[in-house]
């Protein structure tokens, strides 16, 4: 369990993060989002102890994790300019990491040489920028972590490794209940990998919420009647956005989705279509409503 | 066993949901067979785990699968849960089908016809069976 409680950072004239809460429980795998800027990256380095924080606490599993260094051992961070020892090799930089972290586990290394085909005597800063992805995705699961912090960790990787990297997350998170916190700005990466989302805002938390909480909880509404649609039609839903589009009334409209096509039917509607939303429609349309343009959000 | 369409916009717990309910409705998981574990569907799919248990707690909170501590889930043995969803999804059908066809310009009578000849086509059926 992580705990963020009303935490503040602040660099000289910037104020880099503004009193944000949150927790993510054990097993769990938490995306953060928000544009370039937001305070992704100081949180997380918040999370991983590298910086402390001006205000507030942050506890993993009960214990401050700044200077921690018992946690700190049960804790990778990847962040999103790798570091690598000058002219190391991967089993140099491998016999490094079993020095640093109790857990590494020998034997799962040797395993995923399956998943990674790269020569381990070879010397990392010659290999392109998506293969040292995949060695830093190699030494991070191989010290077996219990919380994982990751920013923007799957930029540079292709389609198949992308898939590869999630597997076995997924399978740490389901077999050791590894804690996992993600950073992106990617939305589409993020709806199928988390359960659970943080939108960060000019370092602040706007949005946080389970992700299929928020996505049950909103639909797309297309509809249409012989005529005119009733007036009363939109009395008892909570419209958040409407439109016209010829004929056909297009409509945001928060509640269940049982509850709402019933409500419709009963005006017989010639025409009726409720779609779920995508986490970039939401986004869209939750944020319009708090009065932030998406631009400002989204890259 | 299955797949999903991680496009789609309808959210993956959804979709499990679904997946689940269609395979026990249609009998391709048989009453009291096991489901696949949490991990092992995380790993097939590579979908999150955490999304998976919450689809199984759904379907058990819906008495779709029973669950036993240290064993893993079952298929439940409720004619009624899946009899009434196959009712549903029936009447569904059918009150699309007959939209179409008023729209087409059908009348009543012709629709009724349909249906006697198919109750007639079922009853001749049973009629040739005892035969």
């Amino acid at each position: 369990m992580i705990q963020i409680n009303h935490v503040s950072k602040r660099f000289g004239e910037l104020e880099a993060i503004k009193d944000v809460t949150f927790s993510v429980p054990k097993g769990s795998i938490y995306g953060l989002l928000g544009s370039n800027g937001a305070g992704k990256t100081t949180l997380m380095k918040m999370i991983a102890g590298i910086y402390k924080q001006d205000r507030g606490s942050i506890t993993v599993d009960g214990e401050p994790i700044f200077e921690n260094i018992k946690q700190k051992e049960r804790l990778i961070f990847l962040p999103d300019a790798l570091y690598f020892f000058p002219h190391t090799t991967i089993r140099q930089m491998a016999d490094f990491y079993r020095h640093i972290y109790p857990k590494w586990n020998e034997k799962r290394f040797y395993e995923m040489k399956e998943l990674f085909p790269i020569d381990i005597n070879q010397k990392i800063h010659r290999m392109s920028k998506g293969m040292q992805r995949q060695v830093a995705f190699w030494l991070t699961f191989s010290t077996m972590p219990d919380v994982l912090v990751l920013d923007e960790p799957l930029d540079g990787l292709d389609a198949v490794m992308r898939q590869k990297v999630k597997n076995i997350l997924f399978q740490d998170v389901a077999d050791r209940e590894m804690t996992v916190i993600i950073s992106s700005h990617n939305l589409f990466e993020v709806e199928d990998l988390c359960d659970r989302i943080g939108i960060l805002h000019n370092g602040s938390l706007i949005i946080e919420k389970e992700l299929d909480n928020l996505k049950t909880n909103i639909h797309k509404v297309q509809v249409a009647f012989h005529g005119q649609p009733p007036s009363t039609f939109l009395q008892h839903l909570d419209v958040v956005y409407q439109e016209r589009r010829g004929s056909v009334l297009l409509c945001i409209i928060r509640g269940e989705e049982e509850q709402i096509s019933a409500h419709i039917h009963k005006y017989e509607p010639i025409l009726f279509d409720l779609l779920s939303l995508t986490l970039e429609e939401i986004f869209i349309y939750e944020l319009g409503e708090r009065g932030y343009a998406i631009e400002n959000i989204l890259v | 066993m299955f797949d999903l369409d991680l496009r789609s916009r309808k959210p993956i717990y959804e979709q499990l949901i679904e997946k689940m309910k269609e395979m026990i409705i249609h009998g391709v998981l048989k009453p009291n067979e096991q489901l696949p574990s949490v991990r092992l569907l995380a790993k097939q799919l590579t979908i999150n785990p955490n999304t998976i248990q919450k689809a199984y707690r759904e379907l058990e909170r819906e008495g779709y699968i029973y669950s036993i501590p240290g064993k893993g889930s079952f298929v439940d043995n409720k004619k009624e849960a899946v009899y009434s969803e196959k009712v549903k999804q029936l009447e569904e059908n059918m009150l699309k089908l007959c939209q179409e066809a008023f729209y087409i310009g059908l009348k009543k009578e012709q629709i009724f016809s349909i249906v006697e000849r198919a109750e007639r086509a079922i009853r001749g059926g049973e009629e040739h069976d005892s035969n």
